[in-house]
């Protein structure tokens, strides 16, 4: 897949840096540059404090993404506007960037900084590719705590665009000189599990209520029927004592230990965590 | 082992698990041995021994589950809403413990682990001793048969039938 980053949109392929090109002609380099995601892309343009209006063709249809002044201002999808749009697109994995004369629009409906766009559908994705949705003491926790490894994987995450840039500088409503310093990378996107890694749980496996396995990795088929079994029977002991709504269970053996939560959907998440790995927090959380 | 014997050690473990009530939030306890016997207990009446055994035996059965898969299991907590199970493997047995959710688990384990340690002993000597023998009743009695009349002077009978 072909994309003009920012140029013009003509498909002449004139060579514009021979001798003889016209002054105030569209000048600049054509690239095409392969491990660029849609993010990059993004930050470049808003880096580049760019006022263009760019054609995002993905996985999701088409989209456009208004850059002014270092930031995104206006989206638009086939289905969404504002913020709604700029988040659907952002979320596209494969596809086109190129820019586009589409009019401007007659106000501004994103408020939302880029580094924060880009950081929702970070979490997002970490949290779909998550196998399992920690449970989570509070929104301000999120934040915090994150392991630059799991921001640098979540960000690895994102499939790359191919880039043809041509006519740079035509499509900038600033020259070279008007360029901000470079400023500090936006922060890297927050995993959804804080202060676990899957590296402190080897096992890690998802059984739907009925006992079926939804998702596993590195859990055994024994381990699932095992633990659809001890669900069963935690259930039992407690409706013999009166106890209502398992929620966890904590299991340490002479080798090992093992947690078993629900997840809110009644999902039973199975954990085999690594010996050293420090379960405090996650205890906290389930009430073990 | 005597009939007392075994009533004096259950007694004794009685005492024991009476003194994991000091720690705030714990209901009650019992001691369930893998064949599903309640040794000891130390619980509202509200839970009654078959009660006991019933929720005992499941958690045994937990445990021999994990045991399958090569666990053996030495503590175990379990989360209900309002309240946790607290599990601890005295030998064979099972100690459970009946504990509101706020209460405070150091103090639990803590106490735990001792009365486990006192208990030890009573419970490998009840573990050794085979299940009571439970006597089946006795077979409903047959329903009343018709009685035979009485023969009549000089009639024969063989077999409960008159005979010529």
């Amino acid at each position: 897949m072909t994309t003009q980053l920012k140029g013009s949109n003509s498909s002449d392929d004139e060579d514009r840096t021979a001798p003889g090109v016209e002054p105030g002609a569209a000048v600049g380099f054509r690239a095409k540059l392969a491990g660029v995601s849609l993010w990059d892309l993004v930050q470049m343009e808003c880096m580049a404090r760019s006022r263009l209006v760019v054609l995002v063709t993905g996985e999701g249809g088409i989209g456009y993404l208004y850059f002014d002044r270092g930031q995104v201002v206006h989206a638009i999808t086939t289905d969404n506007v504002g913020e709604p749009a700029a988040l659907e697109i952002l979320g596209w994995t494969n596809g086109s960037f190129q820019p586009s004369d589409r009019p401007w629009p007659e106000t501004r409906t994103i408020f939302t900084s880029h580094e924060a766009l880009i950081l929702q559908i970070a979490k997002r994705r970490d949290e779909a590719s998550n196998l399992v949705a920690f449970p989570t003491r509070g929104a301000a926790e999120t934040a915090h705590g994150a392991p630059r490894d799991d921001d640098a994987a979540a960000a690895d995450d994102v499939e790359m665009f191919e880039l043809e840039e041509e006519g740079a500088a035509s499509m900038r409503s600033s020259d070279v000189s008007d360029l901000p310093p470079p400023q500090p990378q936006p922060p890297a996107p927050a995993p959804a599990r804080n202060d676990f890694t899957s590296a402190d749980f080897p096992v890690m496996l998802r059984l739907s209520p009925q006992g079926a396995i939804l998702r596993n990795n590195g859990g055994s088929e024994e381990l699932a029927e095992m633990m659809a079994y001890v669900r069963r029977l935690t259930d039992l002991a407690g409706e013999f004592l009166g106890l209502e709504g398992f929620t966890a269970l904590e299991c340490t053996f002479t080798k090992g230990r093992c947690l078993a939560f629900v997840d809110s959907n009644g999902d039973t998440v199975v954990l085999r965590p690594r010996p050293e790995a420090n379960l405090q927090a996650l205890r906290d959380r389930l009430g073990l | 082992m005597t009939g007392a014997e075994a009533t004096a050690l259950s007694d004794g473990m009685n005492a024991s698990l009476a003194t994991l009530k000091d720690v705030a939030g714990i209901a009650g306890s019992f001691v369930c041995t893998p064949n599903g016997r309640v040794v000891a207990r130390e619980i509202s009446a509200l839970f009654d021994d078959a009660v006991l055994v019933e929720a005992g035996s499941r958690l045994v059965r937990m445990r021999e589950a994990f045991a399958a898969g090569g666990d053996e299991l030495e503590v175990g907590v379990v989360r209900f809403r309002d309240h946790r199970i607290y599990l601890k493997s005295v030998g064979d047995s099972l100690l459970c413990i009946l504990a509101e959710g706020a209460v405070n688990m150091p103090s639990l384990r803590m106490a735990a682990n001792l009365v486990g340690r006192r208990i030890g002993g009573a419970v490998a000597q009840l573990e050794a001793e085979p299940p009571p023998i439970r006597t089946p009743p006795p077979p409903p009695a047959p329903p009343p048969s018709r009685r035979m009349a009485e023969a009549p002077p000089g009639m024969r009978r063989f077999r409960g039938r008159p005979v010529d």
